[in-house]
């Protein structure tokens, strides 16, 4: 890791005086492609996910003073909290390939839908609900979803007091879980024995069995934010959209779900751009070394579709599948996500291929 | 020369002209990277069996997309909003949580990503000439239940490491498997168990697509060829047409159609009821509530994902030229492995989805049953199929289980940890060229390794 950090430091510090001044020619694009990867790997990746898993820690800390005292502050508090670490973890869908796939670590915190069935018949049982209980139990009964559902309840409307001890057992022993998990995932990029954030970095050498070719980081990186686009305009916002069913909506009760969308983008803008908190150099100065309108186009593209969820919001989505007026703001949002999926498969990906073929 | 002679002449010349015989375009000429013909993605990444065919319309993908996000989705209990009707009894939640990005699973029994399901019989045929339920189990034992429901049994699995040793002294260490059925809900009556763990979905549509001639062709039931490889076709009920048909599809070739595929798995795995199969499979047990008439499961979901899985895109080869891959492909002629896992066939000609249509593709299976010998053998029955034969696996994809799949296991019950264990199982007909590759030095392995690799 500490190797790792240095070459990043160090590369950093090489470009840095030629980085947006200097004509591309100049830049040295072989340092350059490493570079992104290096700073994607620290930058992007590793920083969100040691975010995601201290978000986790605090959400734990804070059922946890729930279960202690049902009042209105810690009820509020958890709700906040959950709501913090959902943006952090929508966030982190825009790289979603590595480990939180091959390791599966998505299913078991974000399983959707929530089987409020089984839930009801497991709180309403004698089934000891301790942490190594409820990794005993199905993944719809598990994650974000379930917890989502006890601490905002059905149409948001979860007052303090309303909790029995065995939810309130549950939520404290499925947040437990979920931080497990979120530190396992973190655990993967930072550590041995998959050194993940290693093996994106150092792809193409030796180093790294999951690259042997730099190209292939290069490609699960794009293929991700093709996939996220996707997954928001294809299925989470058309799904509903098309049903025109506020059922099968995703995060129905924190009436979070415009939030989730943006922050899926926001995510796919950081893969992007090479930053998270701090600021590396990403795809863009890649793509801008090449291609300048290219890049124009990308950022003109990320910016357009990340702008669009403002003029939704006002309305909870689940309302406003419904609303005529809001239905072509909608669709212009489907609009502009589905543009820039053309341009990530089209063009974005064939710049990978035509310059990334180490 | 008068103008008749030449008329006649030239007449001559284009009746000779016309008369050439059309040559194969030869073999060498092919790109030997096209795995799927048309129907080939270059992707050597988790996600390379996971691309749509090349070429659908926009309806079409639109189709293959809702088929994919459905193939994702998680069943619950009944009654919910969405995806409602799990179980009560099951094998697993969703698609995707037996078959890992779209590839093969894990061996691993009763948790979340566990890919076993377990077939199951007592002697005899049934109507259709398939196999006889257990009664009380039916002919899959569901090892999972929704909470407060109990599953049919629970099955455990233990391994017994033992040696091989190669003609050069080197051993290898390989693991047979013994399976327990323990706790069942009633009396357990069966006599076959036949250990399945979900295979790779991907060109699924281009095998289904090979004309039934070009299977038939290949069966020689008496070994007339004297190679020792004989290769029989498998003809079973298929409800989508009707009809019986030839098999292609499972580990048994006990399947003809995709749909029917699909909408069994969905039944039998997940216990998610739909118009092939209305009744819910626990139908006639204790834990069978009767919730609603109406299946679980819209036609169109189950017609979609049929159909994402017919045009998925099959991951092209790498390395196709390096030298010791060269060598090694070579080997898998000479030891005939290329015997039953034929490299190369041909599509047939349909015009409805020139996507999959007229293509040269490179399965490396014949779909044909092939004893396999005692070590493989489950005694499960299926039509045609006898306990110790198995269908060619196709060899597609296979360099690539380690990637989709983390960790990668190989024959139909997950028992081989590598590919040099995987040869080493196979027996019956394939004996002879288990021998040889035993024989082999280890430079040779090698090589026939790091070709199968490159598939």
């Amino acid at each position: 890791m500490k190797t790792l950090l240095l070459t990043a430091t160090a590369a950093v510090l090489v470009l840095a005086g030629c980085k947006k001044d200097d004509a591309p020619a100049t830049t040295d694009f072989q340092t350059l492609k490493r570079t992104v990867l290096v700073d994607f790997s620290t930058h992007v990746a590793l920083a969100s996910y040691k975010d995601l898993r201290d978000a986790s820690l605090t959400l734990n800390a804070s059922i946890q003073a729930l279960e202690t005292a049902q009042t209105g502050i810690n009820l509020t508090a958890a709700q906040n909290d959950w709501k913090a670490m959902r943006g952090i973890w929508e966030q982190c869908e825009g790289f979603l390939f590595g480990p939180v796939d091959v390791n599966e670590y998505d299913p078991y915190m974000d399983t959707w839908p929530t089987d409020y069935t089984q839930i009801d018949s497991l709180i309403s049982s004698r089934t000891p609900l301790e942490v190594t209980d409820i990794e005993q139990i199905p993944l719809s009964l598990r994650g974000y979803h379930p917890l989502e559902y006890l601490l905002f309840g059905q149409g948001g409307s979860r007052q303090p007091g309303d909790f029995t001890p065995r939810q309130l057992k549950y939520m404290s022993s499925l947040t437990t879980d979920i931080s497990n998990t979120c530190t396992k995932l973190y655990g993967s990029w930072a550590g041995t024995p998959e050194n993940y954030a290693v093996q994106v970095a150092q792809s193409g050498t030796p180093q790294s069995a999951a690259y042997p070719k730099m190209q292939n980081a290069y490609l699960d990186i794009v293929d991700g934010m093709a996939g996220i686009c996707e997954e928001v305009g294809e299925a989470k916002i058309k799904d509903p959209y098309d049903a025109r069913d506020p059922q099968v909506v995703e995060s129905p009760y924190s009436g979070n779900s415009w939030t989730d969308f943006e922050n899926n983008l926001r995510g796919l803008q950081n893969v992007y751009l090479g930053h998270y908190k701090t600021h590396g150099l990403g795809l863009a100065d890649l793509v801008a070394a090449k291609n300048k309108a290219l890049d124009t186009k990308m950022q003109g593209q990320i910016n357009a579709a990340i702008s669009s969820f403002a003029t939704v919001k006002a309305m909870p989505f689940e309302q406003s599948i419904l609303s005529a007026a809001e239905r072509s703001k909608i669709q212009r949002i489907m609009d502009a996500l589905a543009t820039l999926k053309t341009t990530l498969e089209d063009e974005l990906r064939p710049f990978v291929l035509q310059y990334i073929t180490d | 020369m008068t103008k008749g002679a030449l008329i006649l002449g030239l007449f001559g010349i284009s009746l000779l002209a016309m008369c050439r015989k059309a040559a194969p375009f030869p073999e060498a000429d092919y790109d030997q990277r096209l795995t799927g013909g048309i129907a080939t993605v270059f992707d050597e990444s988790a996600k390379a069996f996971t691309h749509a065919v090349d070429g659908l319309n926009s309806r079409d993908a639109r189709v293959h997309t809702l088929g994919d996000l459905a193939f994702e989705q998680t069943f619950v209990a009944a009654p919910a909003s969405v995806n409602g009707g799990l179980g009560p009894v099951f094998n697993n939640v969703s698609c995707l949580s037996c078959h890992h990005n779209d590839g093969k699973g894990s061996p691993t029994l009763g948790q979340n990503n566990s890919s076993m399901l377990f077939r199951i019989s007592v002697p005899g045929q049934n109507e259709y000439g398939g196999p006889v339920p257990v009664p009380g189990f039916g002919t899959q034992l569901q090892n999972r239940a929704l909470l407060g429901s109990r599953a049919e049994a629970t099955v455990s699995v233990s391994y017994m490491p033992f040696s091989v040793t190669y003609a050069d002294g080197e051993t290898l260490e390989l693991r047979r498997p013994t399976y327990r059925i323990t706790d069942p809900y009633t009396a357990y009556s069966g006599t076959a168990f036949s250990p399945r763990m979900a295979p790779p979905v991907f060109g699924v549509g281009l095998l289904e697509t090979i004309p039934e001639a070009t299977l038939r062709s290949f069966v020689d039931e008496s070994d007339a060829d004297g190679d020792g490889i004989s290769g029989k076709a498998n003809y079973v009920y298929n409800p989508v047409t009707g009809q019986r048909q030839i098999g292609r599809l499972g580990f048994k070739s006990n399947t003809a159609d995709v749909l029917h595929q699909v909408a069994s798995a969905y039944h039998q795995d997940m216990g998610v009821t739909n118009y092939l199969f209305p009744n819910e499979s626990c139908a006639g047990q204790p834990q069978y509530v009767k919730l609603s008439d109406a299946p679980d499961l819209a036609d169109s979901t189950v017609k979609a994902v049929a159909f994402y899985l017919r045009t998925l895109a099959v991951p092209a080869r790498r390395q196709v030229a390096d030298p010791t891959v060269l060598k090694g492909q070579d080997l898998f002629k000479q030891l005939n492995c290329s015997g039953c896992h034929k490299p190369v066939l041909r599509t047939g000609i349909d015009q409805t989805k020139p996507y999959l249509s007229n293509q040269r593709i490179q399965p490396y299976t014949d779909l044909l049953l092939h004893d396999m010998g005692p070590e493989l053998a489950d005694g499960f029955t299926d039509n045609y199929a006898t306990g110790s034969e198995w269908r060619t696996m196709p060899l597609w994809g296979i360099g690539l289980f380690e990637r989709t799949n983390g960790t990668a296991f190989y024959l139909h019950d997950g028992r081989a940890r590598s590919l040099e264990e995987a040869i080493l199982w196979h027996g019956g007909e394939s004996e002879k060229a288990k021998e040889a590759f035993r024989k082999l030095g280890k430079a040779e392995r090698q090589a026939l390794l790091r070709f199968i690799k490159t598939l």
